[in-house]
């Protein structure tokens, strides 16, 4: 429960006394009939005040008309000027309808033109209140991400909004947004009237309307991990499967030797069976466990004589110590970046967009039900790109650090958080960039032996290092294993790669198809960063060095992208991927996805991608026995997010597509129930799961890379063009609102 | 759209608040079955939670359900009531195992390993998932009765939570989903039955209530209300006339009812065997586990009494077996040491005796809401003085108290204090440490999801200086299972570590947290039953102020 917790002139809408809701809410009409809901006011605005109650105000009135499908921009002109209501409604019980009414007189006294705002048109310009910041620790952090609200604004980029860029530099900046703002209300009217909402959306407008909107993170947490517990009463990869059992074993293995075994062993240690082959920070964390559940039960954890251990208590043990690494890690990563990120859109987006993130089914499945530990993984690399958010880059690149050194699988966003971080130091210009490159250079590197610390002299002996590097990287396995929905898999139904070139040069040919994938989205980023580079010189000299928080940095809405261009293509071409690698594109395509509108192409698409995904992982999780987590969780999570294919006549091509591959997807699971796969081609139905879906994988990353230029178009402008940056930068914030 | 918008900006405030309000719920019969969509989000989130709890712990009564499918598919019909291939014999009434019959026949189809009278134990992956879907898809009589409720409410908004609460009610969760039991669609028709006394069709409620003892034999318990309402209400006039034409129509009709179930066996004579069954007059005083009632509070005192005359050396007649069975714990049958053994007989007055002053109070007013309550308080007092309870008919007491809850602070407080003793009590039957965490969590957040909106709803300040007390105490009492949680989680493992040195006094205290489960809960229950009656009773009217505007 994050969110303006000093703001005095939120309602107390917990409270449970008539006069108090009373007289806040009065109060409440008070401040804002001081300040008038009108774009100029706010763009220039920095007082906290200012700031805040039109954003707050805005959003109730974008809810509104978004929900009750009554009021758009049209009819609101339409209306007369004069206020049909100044005081506020009697209520028919005071303490069920907490929400004010007061945006009603509030749009006729602004006598201004009908509000040019939505709840994406918040402000673009950087609202900076100074309050003393006294506090320390996660309260302070949220406040320093609180005042860098703009950003969220950003990451709504949504690319179709962009090739209007070019009329929108004609027009002014305000009548664009106008445009924009009636666009989306119409649509969102529209939306309502189709009931495409999802449960998500209607629990939580549930939830304002009586006066629970305190307890809707509690009830998401809640409902999260009910589900995660639930899932993990299911089976998990290897349950009874002697002798090697699998990844569930192989995880409780690795806490068993971690405890037993001075950290030197730990990566030379029967490595027939589960040798450990994670980065240190991993068997850090299994140290932890193993110590914590060998106090519990010390035969869980016993040397050799534990292996394959499956009772109740271990097994539970287990399946909560993932549970609580979620919430530890993954969970205050959502936090954040429902606050930095998404800072400037309304409550009821970030709880949504948190919402849409604690259900990612795919990472639920994997990590609850096949049982492993990528939410940390992927906590601590959200975790990074949230403080690039409030431009902490040094704790952002040692949280990236923590996410390499728990599982080198995050080396596929090191491409994008590299350039990212690169493209900083550029845009910085020669002195600061330096300055911050150094800084980074140092900080990362100094993390990165803390985590190999114990294999580092004088703990050990120096060949200890090369230990843990050859069991982390290991270039000895296969093209690819089992059936896994990437480039070379799917091709591989035409072209017998493994017959037809040597191993090394296969090795060769996947990295360098790897390189060119993620190249455009780090050149878009680079190219990016040194035009705002040239543009913002002077700029950045003159700035003298105070207190006042530095302008979030322009290149921060192309790093989703990046990201998930530069996962994306480690998927698709690179060397030994496995079918859960796909959790990783998958993470930049939720936090997409989790802050954009029920129509964009983002959210259709990134729908489409998450139900792929978890389709390909089928092979895998029918193997685990998690057939039924399986349709519950996609059930679950569609009606969530409200993602309905359905919908006709159909709107737009990547609707079309998703019909045509849930079709074949559910044909599919259709023929697997009835038809037995001949003698010839076991793996038929393997082979037509990754052939259905490799094109859509293929259609992202494609995506990614328009997402990236578009965006860094946006940002930096055409080619040849001399707009100031900062200019370009707002506008582009604004029209993509 | 546009007519839509350009609405008058007063009625927005309504159509907010209560979205249904203007469409859903005057609609015709036509549009009632429509769902809404938070309907429809409440039905897929809880199927799906179900779905997920599919490989979760089942209890002996997931074997039972499947001998009786295996029963009822394979036998002929005679010898139903008399097989004993299994130990989990047919017991419950005639349309119940027409009702497995039918289950049996998909069954076959689907594998027909599951419909085999020998095959005791078979834990396939089909019959798992084919058991706990007909759960499931039998469950939705509960949700279509729920839905019917809203439709018709002086209050759909609130209805609505309500329904919701009830639908995902964590005692259906544990006892249907977890542990195994068919009570979400028997619940489903007693709420039917419920809903047709409420919309006036009272034959048709009578009728339902009749097929629903023809169910289960347990809703007995309800029977009592039932009668009375039903011969107030609809075979006397107003003024005590005999309504012949009703009073025959509804004789006729659950005459007919029970033909249709037992007929069969009328005709073949096994009415005997079939009672016998049914009604197995040979257990104890109290369950296994105590169930949180009357006698679970009496037995604790003759506990602490047996230790108190032993230590002080008191010259009273002590029972021997009351000691030996105080020292086995909770296992077998209750004796006591120092009060007085308690017969069924006895049982059975007590309960007599408290339904009577309800049902007179029924009698003077036969309204719905003042059935609905003394339905309540007859499963209520069953519950807490019956002969043999098990804990799990306590959701004969939260099911028609949640219809109650929204009422008013006084009725809105019983329920909260009674639902969560009665939930917690529930806790127990699932002893699977993994099933104990999600069932602790899914509680909290119903609670958390019950209790807020409801709360801000019927709010109502304590009026004087004694109602401020019990509010306290209330409240205290409340927080208290906070500790108690903890404490049944944590003795556990701090008493395995005692274990070292002497295994005497961990062995009888492994009985400790179930003990105090049970003593805690009962506390509740038994005053959550007495608010109850004395809010009956004192009608609302003079017990806090005026009546709320919801009827």
């Amino acid at each position: 429960m994050a969110d303006f917790p000093h703001d005095p002139s939120l309602p107390n809408t917990n409270s449970q006394s008539f006069p108090t809701d009373e007289s806040t809410r009065k109060r409440k009409i008070s401040i804002t009939a001081q300040h008038p809901l009108f774009p100029r006011h706010r763009l220039g605005s920095t007082s906290k005040v200012d700031g805040r109650r039109p954003s707050l105000t805005s959003t109730i009135l974008t809810d509104f008309s978004k929900e009750g499908g009554i009021d758009s921009p049209a009819s609101g002109r339409q209306r007369s000027a004069s206020p049909d209501i100044i005081a506020p409604l009697p209520r028919r019980h005071l303490l069920s309808s907490h929400q004010s009414r007061l945006w009603l007189s509030e749009e006729q006294n602004s006598n201004g033109p009908p509000s040019p705002t939505s709840s994406r048109g918040v402000s673009p310009t950087s609202v900076t209140f100074t309050s003393s910041r006294s506090q320390n620790g996660l309260d302070t952090i949220s406040r320093r991400l609180i005042s860098k609200r703009s950003l969220g604004s950003l990451l709504n980029a949504t690319p179709p909004v962009s090739p209007r860029l070019g009329q929108a530099t004609l027009d002014s900046a305000a009548r664009s947004a106008i445009k924009q703002g009636q666009k989306t209300k119409m649509k969102h009217v529209g939306d309502h009237l189709n009931h495409e909402e999802g449960l998500g959306r209607r629990f939580i407008r549930w939830a304002h309307k009586r006066g629970l909107k305190e307890w809707i993170s509690v009830g998401i947490l809640i409902v999260g991990v009910l589900i995660r517990l639930c899932i993990g009463i299911g089976s998990y990869s290897g349950e009874r499967t002697p002798p090697m059992f699998g990844d569930y074993e192989a995880q409780r293995h690795w806490m068993e030797l971690t405890i037993h075994l001075p950290p030197r062993d730990w990566y030379t240690y029967d490595l027939q069976y589960w040798g450990l082959d994670y980065p240190p920070l991993t068997a850090y964390v299994s140290w932890l466990c193993g110590k914590a559940g060998s106090w519990i039960e010390p035969t869980w954890f016993a040397l050799k004589t534990s292996r394959g251990i499956e009772s109740t208590g271990s097994k539970l043990y287990l399946r909560l110590t993932v549970v609580i690494c979620d919430l530890l890690v993954y969970v205050p990563a959502l936090h954040l970046f429902k606050t930095s990120w998404l800072g400037t859109r309304s409550k009821r987006t970030q709880e949504l967009a948190f919402l849409t993130l604690m259900f990612q089914p795919a990472l639920l499945l994997i990590d609850f039900g096949h049982f492993q530990y990528n939410s940390v993984m992927l906590g601590f690399t959200i975790l990074a790109v949230d403080f690039f958010a409030t431009g902490q880059d040094e704790i952002g690149a040692i949280f990236f650090a923590l996410s390499l050194g728990f599982k080198q699988m995050a080396l596929y966003y090191a491409p994008a958080i590299g350039t990212y971080l690169l493209a900083k130091c550029i845009l910085l210009g020669p002195v600061a960039g330096l300055r911050l490159f150094i800084r980074l250079a140092l900080t990362t590197s100094l993390a990165f032996v803390v985590l190999f610390l114990p294999f580092l002299p004088p703990f050990a002996p120096l060949t200890t290092i090369l230990h843990p590097i050859t069991r982390i990287f290991p270039f000895a396995r296969g093209l690819f294993e089992d059936k896994v929905a990437n480039f070379w898999c799917a091709s591989n139904v035409l072209f017998k790669w493994k017959n037809w070139a040597s191993p090394s040069f296969l090795v060769k040919t996947s990295t360098a198809f790897t390189l060119l994938g993620f190249l455009p989205g780090t050149i878009v980023m680079l190219r990016t960063g040194w035009k705002l580079k040239t543009n913002k010189g002077t700029n950045t000299e003159s700035k003298p060095k105070s207190n006042i928080e530095p302008e979030p940095t322009p290149i921060l809405p192309l790093l989703p992208y990046t990201l998930l261009n530069s996962s994306m293509s480690f998927f698709l071409f690179s060397f030994q991927v496995h079918e859960k690698t796909i959790l990783l594109p998958l993470m930049p395509i939720t936090l997409l996805l989790s802050g954009a509108a029920q129509d964009s192409s983002i959210f259709a698409l990134g729908a489409l991608v998450t139900n792929t995904a978890v389709f390909s992982m089928w092979p895998l999780l029918k193997r685990d026995g998690l057939g039924a987590q399986y349709v519950a969780l996609l059930l679950l999570w569609n009606r969530v997010i409200g993602h309905n294919p359905l919908r006709f006549p159909i709107q737009n091509l990547v609707q079309f597509i998703s019909i045509n591959v849930y079709l074949a997807g559910i044909t599919l699971h259709l023929l697997e129930m009835v038809v037995t796969p001949p003698e010839r081609y076991p793996d038929l139905f393997a082979v037509l799961n990754v052939l259905i879906s490799t094109p859509i994988f293929v259609l992202t990353w494609l995506w990614s890379i328009k997402g990236c230029v578009e965006v860094g178009w946006a940002i930096g402008g055409l080619g040849g063009s001399e707009k100031p940056a900062g200019f370009s930068h707002r506008e582009r914030t604004l029209s993509g609102l | 759209m546009t007519t839509a918008s350009t609405a008058a900006a007063p009625q927005k405030s309504d159509v907010l608040d209560n979205p249904t309000s203007t469409t859903k719920d005057t609609g015709g019969p036509t549009s009632q079955w429509t769902l809404l969509p938070s309907e429809w989000d409440i039905l897929l989130f809880s199927t799906a939670l179900k779905i997920l709890l599919f490989p979760a712990y089942r209890s002996t009564d997931f074997e039972v359900h499947r001998n009786w499918l295996a029963i009822t598919h394979s036998l002929p019909l005679s010898k139903w009531y008399f097989d004993t291939t299994s130990q989990w014999t047919l017991d419950y009434p005639p349309f119940f195992a027409y009702f497995e019959k039918l289950l049996s026949i998909p069954a076959y189809f689907i594998d027909p390993k599951i419909v085999d009278l020998n095959n005791s134990n078979y834990d396939a992956w089909s019959v798992i998932a084919y058991q706990r879907s007909t759960v499931i898809l039998t469950e939705l009589v509960l949700g279509a009765a729920l839905i019917k409720f809203v439709r018709g409410a002086a209050d759909p908004a609130m209805q609505r939570c309500i329904s919701a609460s009830m639908f995902l009610h964590p005692g259906f969760l544990i006892v249907d989903h977890i542990h195994f039991q068919y009570n979400g669609f028997m619940f489903g028709i007693m709420l039917w039955s419920i809903l047709m006394a409420r919309n006036g069709h009272k034959l048709a409620s009578g009728i339902l209530f009749a097929t629903l003892l023809n169910l289960k034999h347990l809703y007995m318990y309800l029977a009592p209300a039932y009668f009375i309402y039903l011969l107030r209400s609809f075979c006397l006039s107003p003024s005590g006339k005999l309504q012949i034409k009703n009073f025959l129509a509804l004789a006729n009709a659950v005459i007919a009812v029970f033909i249709a179930s037992f007929g069969p066996f009328i005709a073949m004579g096994q009415i005997p065997q079939l009672l016998s069954r049914l009604f197995p007059f040979t257990r104890g005083l109290n369950h296994a586990y105590w169930a949180p009632n009357a006698w679970a509070l009496v037995t604790t005192m003759d506990r602490i009494l047996l230790r108190f005359v032993q230590k002080m050396a008191l010259d009273v007649p002590i029972n021997s077996d009351g000691v030996a069975s105080s020292s086995r714990g909770l296992v077998g049958d209750t004796i006591f040491a120092v009060i007085p053994n308690v017969k069924p007989i006895h049982t059975f007055t007590i309960t007599i005796g408290l339904q009577s002053a309800i049902l007179v109070k029924l009698w003077s007013r036969p309204t719905y809401k003042s059935f609905l309550t003394a339905l309540t308080l007859c499963g209520y007092t069953s519950f807490l003085f019956g002969w043999h309870v098990h804990e799990k008919a306590i959701l004969m007491v939260l099911v028609p108290l949640s219809l109650l809850a929204a009422e008013r602070q006084a009725y809105f407080r019983t329920f909260v204090i009674a639902s969560v003793a009665g939930v917690f009590s529930l806790f127990p039957l699932l002893f699977t440490p993994a099933e104990s965490i999600i069932e602790v969590v899914y509680s909290i957040g119903w609670l958390i999801f019950t209790y807020l909106p409801i709360s801000k709803r019927v709010y109502e300040f304590p009026q004087s200086f004694f109602y401020v007390l019990l509010d306290i105490v209330e409240r205290i009492y409340l927080f208290g299972f906070i500790f108690l949680q903890l404490f049944v989680t944590l003795f556990p493992l701090v008493a395995s570590r005692w274990k070292g040195g002497n295994t005497d006094p961990t062995a009888s205290m492994e009985f400790l947290p179930l003990m105090v489960t049970s003593v805690y809960c009962a506390i509740g229950l038994v005053w959550a039953y007495i608010r109850l009656i004395f809010v009956y009773i004192h009608d609302e009217t003079t017990y806090q102020g005026q009546l709320s505007v919801i009827q």
